[in-house]
């Protein structure tokens, strides 16, 4: 019988392969979907394009895709992420914490998501089809309102442990920010919370107010997931899909 | 048929007891019926007919339940690969084909269930505020006549477009394409809104409230697909999406046998 | 690493998995018995520090599993297999182990690596070490299990059901690889199957409705069927006898059944010596009406 008895130095980890290992427990679904939003984007320009509408509004359009399409894709993948994992037991029992690993796994969905949209911002720059705040602010128009989406989706996630109430919770969540935009605009209180402020408001007075409040909140929001994280095995009772 | 019909009773029996299914749609239900605004059923005049306010419901309803509906089925037969058991299921001695119409039919019909019962109650609500029990009977019929189809249309694309694109990735474009086919005005972009094809129920809401629901029948984009909103045009459309909703069943039946004969 | 419980208790919800455990586990094979459902497996999960007791301590290598420092103190040197492991399909039998390798703060990416072949040749799965784990069978996957727990030179293994679902080739295999293992560690073997105990473990505990209703040396687990273990023969097609069946054998004067009863189930039964199953299935019949403390061995 072979002995183990080498001393391996038990150190924290956080070496480069195991953020490679983490890419690809994140899936392919991580690296997909932020572009495909963002092609998604240019899909309904080019058919309001061909539609007759005038330059304004396939400019919003545009804008939406960062603004509006990419928190979305962010989110629904965020909660996949965290409610599914083929070896969360054996994962409780590692010394690695395991908010820091469903950490890495989000962080590569934030990288994937945030080169997609710098480099969308950088192409409708470059063609002239930007529309948003200065090109250095651009992160500002999508950073937001992913962070808050996103942090919204892990924290259903992690307190209802089911996919099904955590993506049906953000599609209702986004399509009654869509829906009621006039409404939530319309009042002191609910407008720094609005989420598509440069699509459909404009880059005016209280733009980089609402784009505070929406980072802020969004990682209060991210601080409850992670505390709530301290005690990972409520995400082992996650419900049956 | 009794193997249909075993199949479906199944899978309806599966989904009913998720809690998150019920969970999801009170919750959706609870929030567009406090937030409807004043354009909402809940404000329609006193003299308003019976089957105009139960469309109303129904629409109000179709705008955010048929998302969670979406979501419970969307990974449905991923999950029969995930965990092993669509090998098991295809060694019984029952056609695919009628696996397949099995899990849609109970799927469709555990899912559609709260929802019916929400209309129920939403009509419970308006049977006493209104005075009128004639709106319990017109729920059920708004429910069969203006969220079925559109459910059943939803259920299709739902069940078999994970198999392709991926769970989550169905998930997005399902909400994308939701706001777009439905609520999106067609004076803003080439939008299927307002045609045959929209599975809120446009066409079948109008009819019944014998108005303008929505935007059935608004001049845009595939204008072959608006015809003016009535008795025939409402048929017509309940037929489509059912139709439609049955196309990616095939497709997949298809696949699905030519991929396990070349196995 | 010696393992010591004292009224520990674990609840979800309305239910009581387990109802004031005390347990001393020292180094070495123990083994833990119980039926499915027994808490064998809520027990398992609060000694990996997968779960946190609802009351009640625990100590592990003298440290307090109810606290962070001292879960992660003993998860640094557990090696933990889980009844049901999971796989990442995507990964080969050698990425897994690199990857919880890498999240057992194993550093040294040589070390890591020479490590990792080293396991994958003791658990026989060198030559598909660079497949893909998707098409491996449920014996190949078990193997990756044992051998991912092994990594890091762990002081405390716990295996939770390792031979479930193994082929009987298989399990004697890793019968015999765990108590192999035992040598200088803590090897906790949790089993419904009193045959894998009764080959590896000196010492083992019997669990059932969550409590601990024996502690102590598995032989004298035999002694517990003592008096109550019969052979009984009934004619071909006739029905079994009364009592639990332990085993049944056809052979041309009848079929031989060895019968667990209280109370001999018929009149031409025949007392026999008990082996450790029929020890087992007594305890089990008795601690059905009886509390632990009534149960408790006493050496």
């Amino acid at each position: 019988m072979a002995q183990y008895s080498w001393p391996v130095p038990l150190r924290r980890a956080g070496s480069r392969q195991l953020w490679r290992y983490e890419a690809r427990r994140a899936g392919w679904a991580a690296g997909v979907a932020p572009p495909a939003a963002l092609l998604g984007a240019v899909a309904m320009a080019l058919l309001a394009g061909n539609g007759g509408a005038g330059r304004r509004q396939i400019g919003n359009l545009l804008l939406a895709g960062p603004e509006a399409l990419l928190p979305l894709a962010v989110a629904m993948t965020a909660v996949t992420m965290v409610a599914r994992d083929g070896c969360r037991e054996l994962q409780l029992a590692l010394p690695t914490r395991y908010a820091h690993t469903l950490g890495r796994r989000l962080g590569v969905l934030a990288l994937a998501a945030a080169l997609a949209a710098l480099v969308y911002s950088a192409g409708l720059g470059l063609s002239g089809w930007w529309t948003g705040p200065d090109p250095l602010a651009s992160p500002l128009v999508w950073a937001p309102p992913t962070i808050w989406l996103a942090a919204v989706a892990v924290l259903l996630a992690v307190l209802s442990r089911s996919v099904v109430l955590a993506t049906s919770g953000i599609a209702g969540l986004w399509l009654c920010e869509q829906i009621l935009a006039d409404a939530l605009v319309g009042h002191d209180w609910t407008r720094p919370l609005f989420l598509f402020t440069t699509s459909r408001v404009g880059t005016g007075e209280g733009w980089l107010t609402n784009r505070l409040v929406l980072t802020l909140t969004g990682l209060l929001l991210a601080g409850a997931v992670a505390l709530l994280l301290r005690r990972p095995h409520l995400l082992l009772s996650e419900e049956e899909e | 048929m009794s193997e249909l019909l075993a199949v479906g009773r199944y899978e309806f029996r599966m989904q009913a007891r998720k809690r998150s299914l019920w969970l999801t749609m009170l919750i959706l239900a609870t929030v567009i019926a406090l937030f409807q605004g004043p354009a909402g059923p809940r404000y329609l005049p006193a003299d308003a007919t019976a089957p105009e306010v139960m469309a109303g419901w129904a629409l109000l309803f179709g705008i955010v339940l048929p998302l969670g509906f979406g979501m419970v089925l969307a990974d449905r037969l991923v999950r029969d690969r995930r965990l092993g058991t669509a090998a098991l299921l295809e060694s019984l001695p029952v056609r695919p084909g009628l696996l397949l119409a099995g899990k849609y039919l109970g799927g469709l019909a555990a899912t559609a269930l709260p929802v019916l019962l929400l209309m129920v109650v939403a009509g419970g609500y308006e049977a006493v505020h209104r005075a009128d029990p004639l709106m319990l009977g017109w729920a059920v019929l708004a429910f069969a006549v203006v969220m079925l189809p559109g459910l059943a249309f939803v259920a299709g694309f739902a069940l078999t477009c994970p198999l392709a694109i991926s769970a989550p990735l169905f998930r997005v474009f399902f909400v994308g394409y939701w706001f777009w086919g439905n609520m999106l005005t067609p004076d803003l972009m080439p939008t299927l809104t307002g045609t045959l094809l929209t599975p809120i129920g446009d066409y079948p809401a109008s009819w019944l409230s014998g108005g303008l629901a929505l935007f059935a029948g608004t001049p845009g984009w595939l204008s072959f697909l608006r015809p003016e909103p009535g008795a025939g045009s409402a048929l017509l459309s309940i037929a489509l999406l059912v139709l439609f909703g049955l196309l990616p069943l095939l497709v997949a039946n298809t696949v699905l046998s030519r991929r396990r004969h070349a196995a | 690493m010696d393992i010591q419980t004292t009224g520990l208790t674990r609840r979800f919800g309305r239910v009581t998995a387990l109802h004031s455990v005390d347990l001393a586990i020292p180094g070495g094979m123990y083994g833990l018995l119980g039926a499915n459902g027994a808490g064998k497996t809520t027990l398992m999960r609060i000694l990996a520090g997968v779960l946190p007791p609802s009351g009640g301590q625990v100590r592990v290598g003298g440290h307090d599993l109810t606290t962070g420092a001292g879960r992660l103190a003993v998860q640094r040197r557990l090696g933990y297999l889980p009844q049901d492991l999971g796989f990442y399909p995507d990964l080969s039998p050698r990425e897994f182990l690199d990857y919880v390798g890498l999240l057992k703060g194993l550093d040294d990416t040589r070390a890591r690596r020479r490590q990792v072949d080293e396991l994958l040749e003791l658990v026989a799965l060198t030559e598909v070490a660079g497949r893909r784990m998707k098409g491996f069978s449920g014996g190949m996957r078990r193997r990756v299990g044992i051998a991912q727990a092994l990594l890091g030179d762990p002081a405390l293994i716990v295996v939770d059901e390792p031979t479930a679902g193994l082929d009987p080739e298989e399990r004697v295999r890793f019968r015999t690889l765990l108590a192999g293992l035992a040598g200088g560690r803590t090897v906790l073997l949790s089993t419904h199957i009193v045959e894998d105990v009764a080959q590896t473990c000196q010492h083992a505990a019997v669990m059932a409705g969550g409590r601990v209703v024996y502690t102590g040396m598995v032989t004298d687990l035999v002694r517990i069927g003592e008096g109550a273990t019969w052979e009984v023969v009934s004619a071909v097609g006739a029905p079994p006898p009364s009592g639990v069946v332990v085993s049944a054998i056809s052979r041309t004067d009848g079929t031989h059944y060895r019968v667990v009863s209280p109370t001999r189930p018929s009149p031409d039964a025949v007392p026999v010596a008990p082996s450790l199953e029929d020890g087992y299935v007594t305890l089990m019949q008795r601690s059905a009406g009886l509390s632990s403390t009534g149960l408790k061995a006493s050496h």
